[in-house]
This record gives structure tokens, sequence and C-alpha cells, in this order.
């Protein structure tokens, strides 16, 4: 093309921009111009809300004196037969006088409730003796494994490793808190002072997945308000990490996405005591009745089977 | 009847979105039973010209057939913004749109800028709603491109103390609440002079968990069913409304959540 | 043959745009004799989840086939985000794509982190371009939400350093060019490309003089910048300072050979 060339075909460009700019100015819809109303068939949410089993893998009772029946209120509300309850051990350091004190609350509740509550205890592995011997206590107490563990160490930092193995041992869920999300480690994410410096991540979760290919993690709230792209992107490669669908933040398409990347039969339905938004965002997923079904109940369900402490 | 106060069309720039334009929106609609949804365009949220996405908006309504009697639209309006007076103006007179959205935060001004006050002003002499929102996502999962308001540090995402000011100086306008996810808490004048206002909050966020109680305490004619959708999943802000027991919500009240309230807000 | 080293599709969240689909990006290819356009998806850039980008853009092009025909993806990987290394495969093998966009500043790592460098290596290993643009906007026109920061060419030189045997692009020289003897003579050795685009392409003598004429090629950085300039830098060469042999490296010979196409 030569200059001349290329001025002809700009010129013709400008007049084609022209012509194929929108029209504007045109007016709006005439006001009250007859259009088609009709209103869509009712959904009985209810309904749809009761149709499923569920157990809420992941919730937390209080010190209140409301608690746990305030708990319990929302399950009956939304039909949630079932809550994995712990006390989560926010405190510093986590003596095991702490943690036993914890753990004394929640075996009171499930002593009480044992028909809508399953318990998890809590530890912390820099005291490895007083945490196994509290494995036991709390085992034979009735509670089916570890409550969400908390931000006193990395999930995996060596100081866990003899805990994890005893709980592999026993065939429980390994069930620790973790974020992903600016202000804590990992991508972009700093421990800027607002976090427990030991607040684990998704990258520690893969670290002790590989390393125990046998253990069954469960990644607490993936609606905590962390990144669940990142998250589920990260585990997609490690079939023995699971991840809890709980948190106050119910975005839409978090469990379409969830199931995308790692399979249907690796998401636990929980709330963190957010039971709106838990029960809400999966039943607003894209996904089949049986898809459903597995995720509220049955993915749980079958793991806890497999260590002899299934619901029937 | 279900009428949802609190939907988007549009892109939001740091996540794919699912069923982020009318077509997909009717669809959800039709679905879960809602026949009204109060739209606007999340572009408008960034775009610093608003107008472009006021404009798009208008064009995907017009280019929807029968179906735009779904809607009904809200302008998204910067009043720090050039030309803003005239772009309302546009909104309401040439596009049909029957609320306006701010975002103060996004847009960068005070809740007391004159500017806002006097938008607050104007929406109010042409009786229609202006709305607000405590945040448009939660800022543990933004992106790190997204305004700094978060959780837990020195510059915390807003609770109610932060929109009130607004409701002071301009206290006869009618606004809207949108995704009540913080604190709802006023000292006790404040709190007397927000219980006068008229105000319609939606039941997307998740401090609207015990809906029962909260009718009590600000009156059964101040929420009204709101999805924030797509942001939020389509159900959540249906399920608080629907699961409420017979002594917290009776039949009539339910109607009222479901669509009375936003009937009688929005004078449809 | 004209090749446009540097468009997009996709969405600027600051800005509406136009001509940013594939149907209105070919009818401006059309209007000006572009034959093909390597593109990217604008939304990568914001995403936290850039692999959704790509996607977008598979999907897009596969839609059609004149797309297929027109179209050169590259994908957008951000080597510090979850998956990335899946997400380059599935781009490069499944999806197709002909090189990777990479946008350090939006992403917020530093462009010899070593994340970075193992993306650059595993793009150099296949055989594709990776692209790096020294703004995607004017600074003092964008948003007070986008970055307050333009790169110049020497932000681009760690990368160079850290893998000389890669194959690079460089879009939107809108800043500085200086480099000084030692970065000269290692961008000269690299098989790197610089687009016509940027605002500082303006003195082809010495541009030529510094770089070669095998550095340079098409790009209109459309739909943000407008389609013309990039163009008019090559057209309106005189004879004295690129003979037809070089125009048509620029037009399309130095970007099929650094694609290998």
């Amino acid at each position: 093309m030569n200059r001349r060339n290329f001025v002809t075909r700009g010129a013709a460009g400008m007049a084609g921009m022209l012509l194929s700019s929108p029209l504007t100015g045109s007016a709006a819809p005439p006001p009250g111009e007859a259009a088609t109303r009709s209103a869509p068939p009712s959904f009985d949410l209810m309904k749809e809300v009761m149709k499923y089993r569920k157990i809420d893998v992941h919730a937390h009772i209080y010190w209140t004196d409301d608690s746990p029946e305030t708990q319990l209120d929302y399950g009956r509300r939304l039909g949630i037969e079932k809550q994995v309850i712990s006390r989560y051990l926010d405190v510093m350091p986590g003596t095991p006088e702490q943690f036993r004190k914890f753990n004394d609350l929640t075996i009171k509740a499930i002593k009480k409730y044992p028909g809508q509550l399953l318990g998890g205890f809590v530890l912390n592995p820099v005291y490895q003796k007083e945490s196994l011997e509290e494995i036991k206590r709390c085992t034979d107490a009735g509670m089916i494994g570890p409550g969400e563990l908390y931000y006193q160490v990395k999930i995996n930092d060596p100081k866990y490793f003899p805990i994890i193995e005893k709980l592999i041992d026993l065939k429980m869920i390994i069930h620790s808190h973790a974020e992903c999300q600016l202000g804590v480690g990992g991508y972009r994410m700093k421990y800027n002072g607002y976090k427990q410096p030991n607040t684990s991540i998704p990258e520690d979760f893969v670290d002790i997945a590989r390393r125990y290919p046998e253990g069954i993690f469960q990644y607490a709230h993936i609606g905590m308000g962390g990144d669940w792209e990142y998250e589920c992107k990260l585990f997609r490669e490690y079939p023995n990490i699971y991840v809890d669908t709980s948190g106050s933040n119910n975005a839409e398409n978090m469990i379409d996405f969830a199931v995308e990347h790692l399979g249907e039969d690796r998401l636990f339905f929980a709330s963190d005591n957010s039971y709106y938004q838990g029960v809400g965002r999966v039943l607003s997923a894209n996904l089949t009745d049986r898809q459903k079904q597995k995720i509220f109940f049955d993915n749980y369900n079958n793991l806890l089977k497999k260590g002899g402490r299934g619901v029937d | 009847m279900l009428i949802d106060i609190n939907a988007y069309v549009g892109h939001w720039p740091f996540m794919q979105l699912k069923y982020n334009n009318c077509t997909a929106l009717v669809e959800r609609m039709n679905k879960y039973g809602v026949e009204t949804s109060v739209i606007s365009n999340l572009n408008g949220i960034f775009y610093k010209n608003t107008q472009s996405a006021n404009r798009e908006l208008y064009e995907e309504l017009k280019a929807l057939g029968t179906q735009r009697k779904r809607f009904i639209p809200f302008a998204v309006i910067n009043p720090t913004y050039a030309g803003w007076q005239y772009d309302l103006e546009e909104c309401v007179k040439k596009f049909g749109m029957k609320g306006v959205r701010v975002y103060p935060k996004y847009h960068d001004y005070e809740i007391t800028d004159p500017a806002l006050i006097e938008l607050v002003k104007r929406t109010r002499d042409m009786n229609l709603p202006v709305a607000f929102n405590y945040k448009m996502v939660d800022s543990r999962q933004r992106s790190w491109m997204d305004i700094d308001y978060v959780a837990y540090t020195p510059k915390p995402e807003w609770t109610l103390k932060n929109i009130f000011p607004i409701i002071k100086a301009v206290p006869d306008a009618k606004y809207m609440i949108l995704n009540v996810t913080n604190s709802m808490q006023l000292d006790a004048a404040d709190a007397a002079l927000f219980k006068k206002a008229r105000v319609l909050m939606d039941t997307s966020g998740r401090t609207i968990n015990d809906l029962g109680s909260l009718l009590k305490t600000q009156g059964t004619e101040r929420f009204a069913f709101g999805t924030h959708a797509p942001i939020l999943d389509y159900l959540t802000g249906m399920l608080r409304i629907e699961s409420l027991r017979a002594e917290e919500a009776d039949a009539r009240v339910k109607e009222l959540l479901r669509s009375g309230n936003a009937t009688h807000f929005l004078g449809l | 043959m004209l090749i446009d080293s540097n468009a997009y599709i996709g969405h600027w969240p600051f800005l509406r745009l136009t001509h940013n689909t594939p149907e209105t990006l070919l009818g401006r290819m059309k209007e000006f004799g572009t034959d093909a356009s390597v593109i990217s998806n604008l939304n990568g850039i914001f995403y936290k989840n850039t692999q959704h980008a790509n996607e977008e853009l598979w999907e897009a092009i596969r839609s059609k086939k004149i797309y297929t025909d027109r179209f050169i993806p590259f994908a957008v990987i951000n080597p510090v985000y979850g998956g990335w290394r899946d997400d380059l495969e599935q781009c490069t093998t499944r999806m197709g794509m002909k090189g990777v966009r990479l946008y350090p500043q939006y992403h917020g790592y530093e462009i010899a982190t070593p994340s970075c460098v193992e993306l650059v290596k595993r793009c150099r290993d296949k055989g594709v371009p990776v692209a790096f643009c020294l703004r995607m906007v004017d600074s003092r026109t964008s948003s007070w939400m986008d970055l307050d920061k333009e790169w110049t060419l020497k932000d681009i030189v760690p990368i160079v350093k850290a893998v000389p045997d890669a194959k690079y692009l460089v879009v939107n020289v809108a800043n500085s060019m200086a480099l000084n003897t030692e970065d000269m003579d290692l961008f000269r050795k690299a098989d790197l490309l610089i687009d016509s685009s940027g605002r500082n392409i303006t003195n082809w003598v010495d541009l030529f003089k510094s770089f070669g004429t095998g550095k340079f090629c098409f790009g209109t950085h459309a739909p943000i910048l407008d389609y013309f300039s990039g163009l008019l830098r090559i057209e309106s060469l005189r004879p004295t300072e690129a003979d037809e042999k070089t125009k048509e490296q620029l037009r399309s010979g130095n970007i099929k050979k650094l694609l290998g196409i």
C-alpha cells in the first residue's frame, strides 16, 4: 500500500466509522406501551429447602447463654439435620488448659443434644503430648474428629505431624481454618499485623496434603471472604483436600466454580453460622438435585462412615 | 409476587460474573418466581463517565422487547463528575429511570459532599429514591485493584453510621440502603431520626439474619426482597423472608416484604 | 500482508469501549486491510482469575470460522495466582494460544520475580513469545482506581536479562526507550519486537540505528488507541527511511518470524 492508498483507505474508514456509530437520541419506549408482563410461576423455596437432608459440617457454639439453642433453631428453620460444632480456639497462646475448657463446652452441648449436634475438638500442637491426650479424651466423649483447628500453628508445621498421623489412624476428617485474602500470607497477601502470623493459607494445605496423601483434609470456609477462585484452582490436583462451603459471603457462582474445579464429591455443605447464606448458595447453584444432595449430606457422611461415625 | 429491589447487569472488573445481562437475569427471575427487578449497570461504578453505563442499560432494555417491562432501571450518577445534572435529567426523562444509585467510595467523595447533597435534593424533588449500599463485595475477597475499605483494619467497611450523615442532611428524601452487611447501630438521636426517614432496606445483606427481630424494631414497612445478584447468590435474600415463621411475619407482612413495600416505596 | 501484533477484545473497566468484540474488531481490520491480529482479552488484566478471560477469548474465537482464520490469540497469565501452570498448559495446548501476555504492574509482582522467570522459561521452551506493555492507558487520563505509574523500556530489562533466549514482544512503547550500552546490546541480541502503537515510535531513523529494522512490527493497541496511528507510523515512512522490503518486515515479516508462522 502506498501513502495515497493509505489516505484513501483512511478516509473510507472515517466514513465507515460515522456510518457505524450507534444512533443516539432515539426516543425512550413510549410510556404505558402495552408489553407482555406475564407473572412467572411461583417458586416454593421452603419446599426446596426441606427437600435435602443436610449436615452442616462447620458450625460453632458460643459461651453465651443462648448457645447452642440459637444455632439449633436456625437448623430447624432451614432443615439442617446435624451440625458439626466446635468452639474454635480464638485465644493465644492456646494452652492445654484453654483448649480443654473450650472442648468441655462442646462436650456439654453434644451430650445435651446428641441427635442434632456432632462434636469437633480443638487443640494446639505446640503442646503435643497434651494434644494427643485431648484427642483421646474427646473421642471417648463421643466427638467425631477435630473441629476447626485454628491459627496457633500452621497446618503444615512439623509440630502437626504426630497429631495428623494420629487423626489419620482414627480415620478422622482433618478440619482447619485457613485464609486466602489480602492481608494474609500467600498471593499478594501479607501478614500485615491484622492477622495471626501462623494462619494457614492454601499453599500450606497443599503442602500437608502432599505429605499425607492418605489424610482427609477439610479446608475451611471458601465462603468466608477469601479468594475462592484461587483456593479451588490450587486444590484441583489434590484429591484429599475437600472444601467446606461455609462463610458469610454467598458469592454467586462460587459453588458452581468449586464443582467445576474439584468435582462434586469434594464439597461439604457448611454455614460457619451464616445459615441463610450457607443454604442459599447451594440451592441457587446450577447443579442437579443429586449433586446438591451429595454436597448437603452424602459427601461428608460417606467419609464419616469410613471411620464408623456415619449418620443413618 | 416478588420484586427484587437490588439487582445488576454489567461487568465486575475483578471477576467473571454469570447471569449479568437482562436476558440471563430474566431466566433467573422466571426460575425463581420473581416478576420484577430493579436494576442498574455495574459498569457505572467504574466508568469515569457513568452516563455511558446508563446509556448501555437503556439500550439493552430497549433491545429486550416485551420483557423490558420486567425491569425498573436505576441510573448511576457521580455528582462530582462533569455534567451530572444533565445526565440525571436525561436518565429520568429520556431513559425512564426510576431512581439513582450513588457510590461515594468508588467515586471518591465524602457522604456529606455538597454535590451529593445537591443530587439527593434533586432526586427528592423528583420524588425518586437514591440508593446507597454498604459494600459491593466482601472486602476480604476483593481484588488488590479494588477500593481499600477492608474489614478489621483502620479503614473498615461501611456501617449505617457512614451512610447516616446524608439522611441527616436531607431528611425528607427517599433512601434505599442495600446489602446491609455490617452494623446497623446508631446513637439514640440518630436512630430516632433514621426511624422517621423514608428508608427501604433490602434482604440481601448478611446483617439481615434475624429479620424477625428487625421487623419488630424497625417496622414492617422498611424491608423488601433484594438479591444483590449476580454478585451474591439469587436465593439467600429470598430465604430470609420465606423462612420467617408465622409468629415472626404473618402472610400480610410476608407479602409486604416480597413486593408490597417495594411497590409502595417506588410508586409502582 | 498486514498483521496487527497488539489488539484486544473485552472490557476496560474505566471507559466504555467500542470495537471491542471479535466482530467489531474484524470490521476494523477489513476497513484497514489488516489480514490477522494478535489478540488477547482485556478482562484478563483485571480478573483475579485470568483463566476465565482466556476461556472467554477461546470461546469467542471458536464461534466463527473466520475468527479462527484471522485472530492469533494470546493468553493472559498471572504467574503469582493459583493454578497458573495448568492455565498456561491449557492455553497453549487445548486452546491453541500462540503467546502469553503478562501484566506485572496490574497483577502486582516484580518483573523478574521467580515465578515470572519460571513462566518465561516455560514459554521459551514452548517456543511462544511473552508480551509486556509499558502502559495500557495514559495515566493522566485514567481513573483514580487505575495504576499511577507507567513503565519505560528500561523496566523490561530485568526479565530479558534473566531469560535472554526467550521471545519477547514489547507493546505500546509510550515512554522513554533509553537504555545503557549493555542493555541495548542485550535487546539487540534478544529475539524481541517492539510494536508501532506507542507514542515514542516517532524517529525511525534513530530507532533503526539503535535497535535495527528487525526489531519492530505493526501494532494498533486497539481498541484502546485509535486504529490509524500505529499503521500511519509505518506507511508514512519515506523510501529514504525504509525500503519496501523493510516496510514488509514491519507490516508482517518480523512478527511472522517471532510467532513462527
